[in-house]
């Protein structure tokens, strides 16, 4: 019992991470119907970055948004460059290869610059883990699930009430007519995409603290979170969320109860077998084909 | 140059080059990466025909490649399995997985293929290292023997000419099936997956097919790569390599016949350039990538037959010829059914969006020879009506009879195989394929010859092929486009596009055809002429179903119209009946009194801006 505590609460903080990417991967789908591919790198960006800006002797309160800002930009400057010119008409997969050809070069100048190894962020809640019957976890471990959903929270007021917001949602239910409304649909994409890499790199931040700031540490979570977006249905924040979590939480399980080495090929399993039975995604609504 | 000259010459050229190469004496380490360069070309070759024909983008090719080379390592090592059964078996294997990952990912969008394969590599990866009993762990396998063929041992120097051998046969089957209807289906679906399905293609079962074919190719070329570098490992099949493979197709030049051989030849000489860069040879493998897709994006091969085609191409007159030319009708469409039997029987259709009603009980009855025009303000429904109709929508209840079986659950594509043929309001036509393509696509469906008929280019392949052409010609002829063949569809003025939508829809040999606004945008003299070939139609039995905003067009050709008004058929009957029909005249023009006199009226005159 006290170890599917554990489970849950170490799943509900590793779904948390990718409950944020994941939150960015549907932000920029929204928009443009595309996404940054290696978003994940956005992620890594806002970790390493502040690792960065903090060992240039900025204190944290102030590296830690700097770096957001830095995030931010670099994720509006991508759409600019590499996904406008290459998104043209609905099948195009141009975006995908520029997204890639960018996440690569940043990682692997990181790498050579920075260090291929990890290096820790301090932060005041990963210092003494809390004792839960017997197993020991991080305040801040607990922090990443909780910021995840107020996030959420935060976004569907942003959706709802804010004009942004409000022109964000018209152009992603239909970019020529939002445009026709007199919506400046390429800067509202630009901000889309700036808002997911913001919240991407917080999530890079929130995450080094216990997991260190490493070049490659973007990769696989970038990846996952856009799976498990797809899998939600690219639909809500809300859905997005809830399958994150739900998928942290199963992976913590896999480990805990078969192997780690068995965590990512039947987590991976699971999901395709979840497209199988929801090809527009568990909580997407099925397309009505414009004809 | 046609494609067939450019493939005999690739080939020939190709092993004159080879054998060029071997009589100039070389190393058997220059042998051994001609030949894993000849490999890795089998890869790119069918990933070209992923990416140019089906317009889907993979990111584990290497795995499947991977998945190739471990299952014939193993099979040898471990089950004493020979070369021949040993490369079929991972050639299968690399296609089954590719045809679980791709049916998930491509139902509902092409793009979460990507996204799909790069996870799967990552896991693939995962698992080579952790499963190691059957994997070998981190080591591999190591230890595999030579192949052995009819007893001949596959020395480097043989083994050169298999994989030489294996890399023709790939390049032959990606060309054979690029340019035949299983290409041109695959180049519809990327293209415009309405029009596509409309036309009796299974868009899923197309994409589906396409990664499937360039999965098994991965397979050959990583069980060939097996018996030659004797052993395999986990850091052969990463991502960047898979990166590496669809940068050879992007680099030569996506969806031309020499693209990917140039591609894998650069990506394989290269990178030996860059070994001085180390921590930054990814860093360079992405800025090229970038580079070319900036400068370049139609790769070397690409943009060098553009510039060829732009330096020689000379002016050319084209004219549309006067249509209809019924002359032309092809004699597959002459004569169907009786006039007057029922086509299509329409009980209740009912259609919800949410809370909106879009349909709402409607009834019609369709047929055999007759227009049936169906009218109605804007948004009263009609191409919703007609979107059920053709199986694009699932009705919410009610049901359709069509040629005598009920149409619930049948997909699209396959009521267009029965014969129920449509345009679109908004043309959609395959804008980067030809005139004569475009209507080539709707005769996908009355192929015969199989798919190995197709690959090995059987006699059957080639009647076939040219009794369809002339249909298609022939089609083109009776709405006037001949002269039009072979230029591109979305270079045509409106009109022509209208017209040839409709050629394309008569390719069916439909019994019935959907016509959604298909004056809208014609001039004066078009729609007369339109007419006229809605006439010719119905003359040999087919059922006509016409949406239209011209009144006068609708009413001189109908034999019946029905109105919709807020979902609801509100009146149905002749032309001159519905004409007059009170109802119809308040959908369209509000209360009856107001363009009364205001002398007879009892009521005070509206005064315009009063308070």
């Amino acid at each position: 019992m006290e170890q599917i505590l554990q489970f849950v609460l170490s799943g509900l903080s590793q779904g948390g991470i990718y409950a944020l990417v994941a939150i960015g991967y549907y932000m920029m789908w929204a928009a443009t119907k595309a996404a940054n591919f290696t978003h994940g790198d956005i992620f890594m960006l806002g970790a390493v970055s502040t690792v960065i800006l903090a060992g240039l002797g900025i204190p944290l309160p102030l590296a830690m948004p700097l770096a957001i800002l830095l995030s931010a930009a670099a994720g509006a400057l991508i759409e600019r460059v590499a996904v406008r010119p290459f998104n043209q008409g609905p099948s195009s997969v141009g975006w995908m290869l520029t997204t890639i050809a960018i996440g690569l070069m940043m990682e692997s100048a990181f790498t050579a610059t920075y260090g291929p190894l990890g290096k820790p962020l301090y932060s005041p809640l990963a210092q003494s883990p809390i004792r839960i019957s017997g197993t020991g976890i991080y305040p801040q471990e607990l922090l990443i699930p909780v910021v995840a959903i107020a996030i959420m929270l935060a976004l569907e007021i942003f959706y709802q009430r804010t004009i942004v917001g409000r022109a964000m949602l018209a152009v992603a239910a239909n970019r020529i007519a939002a445009g026709l409304m007199g919506i400046n649909v390429n800067r509202i994409s630009m901000i889309a995409y700036a808002m997911a890499a913001g919240i991407g790199a917080l999530a890079g931040i929130l995450l080094a603290p216990v997991a260190e700031a490493s070049p490659a540490m973007g990769a696989l979570i970038g990846l996952k979170a856009f799976v498990i977006a797809i899998v939600a249905g690219m639909s809500s924040a809300r859905g997005v969320v809830f399958v994150a979590l739900a998928y942290g939480v199963l992976e913590k399980m896999i480990e805990g109860f078969i192997s780690t080495g068995a965590r990512n090929a039947i987590g991976f399993g699971v999901m395709i077998l979840l497209l199988l039975i929801f090809p527009n995604g568990i909580f997407g609504k099925r397309e009505v084909v414009k004809v | 140059m046609k494609p067939h000259h450019q493939f005999w010459l690739i080939l020939i050229l190709g092993f004159a080059g080879l054998y060029l190469f071997r009589e100039l004496g070389p190393t058997n380490y220059a042998i051994g990466v001609l030949t894993r360069c000849m490999i890795l070309a089998i890869v790119a070759v069918g990933l070209n025909l992923l990416i140019g024909q089906a317009g889907l983008v993979s990111l584990g090719q290497a795995a499947l490649y991977g998945i190739g080379a471990y299952v014939a390592a193993w099979l040898t090592l471990r089950a004493d399995v020979p070369f021949l059964p040993a490369v079929v078996s991972g050639v299968v294997a690399a296609g089954l997985m590719g045809a679980a990952l791709a049916y998930p990912s491509v139902r509902v969008r092409g793009v979460y293929l990507a996204v799909i394969t790069i996870a799967f590599g990552l896991v693939f990866q995962n698992v080579l290292v952790e499963w190691v009993p059957v994997t070998g762990g981190t080591l591999g396998l190591t230890g595999i023997p030579r192949g052995e063929v009819f007893g001949v041992r596959l020395t480097r120097q043989i083994y050169f000419w298999v994989a030489a051998g294996s890399l023709a046969a790939s390049f032959n089957i990606v060309y054979a099936l690029t340019y035949s209807r299983y290409g041109r289906a695959m180049r519809a679906t990327a293209q415009s997956e309405n029009a596509a399905s409309a036309l009796g293609i299974d868009v899923a079962r197309t994409r589906m097919f396409a990664f499937v074919v360039s999965a098994s190719l991965a397979g050959l070329a990583g069980a060939l790569y097996t018996f030659l570098n004797l052993f395999v490992n986990y850091e052969t099949f990463t991502f960047f390599q898979s990166v590496s493979f669809l940068l050879m197709v992007i680099f030569g030049g996506i969806g031309t016949l020499l693209g990917p051989l140039v591609g894998a030849g650069i990506l394989t000489y290269v990178p030996e350039l860059f070994q001085d860069f180390r921590e930054w040879q990814v860093f360079f493998y992405g800025a090229m990538l970038a580079a070319v897709m900036f400068l370049m994006p139609r790769g070397i091969v690409g943009t060098i037959s553009k510039l060829a085609v732009w330096l020689t191409a000379r002016p050319q007159t084209r004219d549309a010829k006067p249509w209809p030319s019924p002359a032309a009708l092809p004699v597959t469409m002459v004569g169907g059914h009786v006039e007057g039997t029922v086509v299509a029987e329409i009980k209740r259709f009912t259609i919800r969006f949410g809370g909106l009603t879009a349909v709402n009980e409607a009834s019609m009855s369709i047929k055999a020879g007759t227009v049936h025009g169906l009218i109605g303000p804007n948004g009263a429904g009609k191409s919703s009506l007609l979107n059920l109709m053709s199986g694009f929508y699932q009705p919410t209840s009610g049901t359709m009879q069509f040629l005598g079986a009920p149409t619930a659950g049948i997909a699209s594509s396959h009521l267009a195989r029965r014969g129920l043929a449509r345009t679109f309001q908004n043309t959609e036509l395959f804008g980067d394929m030809t005139v004569l393509e475009n209507v080539l696509v709707g005769l996908h469906c009355q192929y015969k010859a199989t798919l190995a008929e197709t690959i090995l280019r059987l006699p059957r392949f080639f009647t076939e092929e040219r009794a369809m052409v002339g249909e298609a010609t022939q089609l083109l002829e009776l709405v006037g486009l001949t002269d039009y063949a072979d230029e591109l569809a979305r270079n045509l003025p409106f009109g022509h596009q209208r017209r040839l939508e409709i050629a394309r829809a008569l390719a069916l040999r439909p019994k019935l055809l959907l016509l959604d606004e298909p004056a809208a945008g014609l001039t004066h003299g078009e729609i007369e002429q339109l007419k006229e070939l809605v006439q010719t139609l119905t003359a040999q039995g087919i059922a006509v179903v016409l949406v239209e905003h011209h009144v006068d067009m609708v009413m001189s050709l109908s034999h019946e119209v029905t109105v919709l008004d807020y979902g609801q058929v509100i009146a149905s009957g002749e032309p001159a009946a519905v004409q007059y029909d009170p109802k119809v005249i308040e959908a369209y023009f509000g209360t009856g009194d107001l363009l009364v006199p205001a002398s007879e009226n009892e009521r005070p005159p509206v005064v315009a801006g009063s308070a």
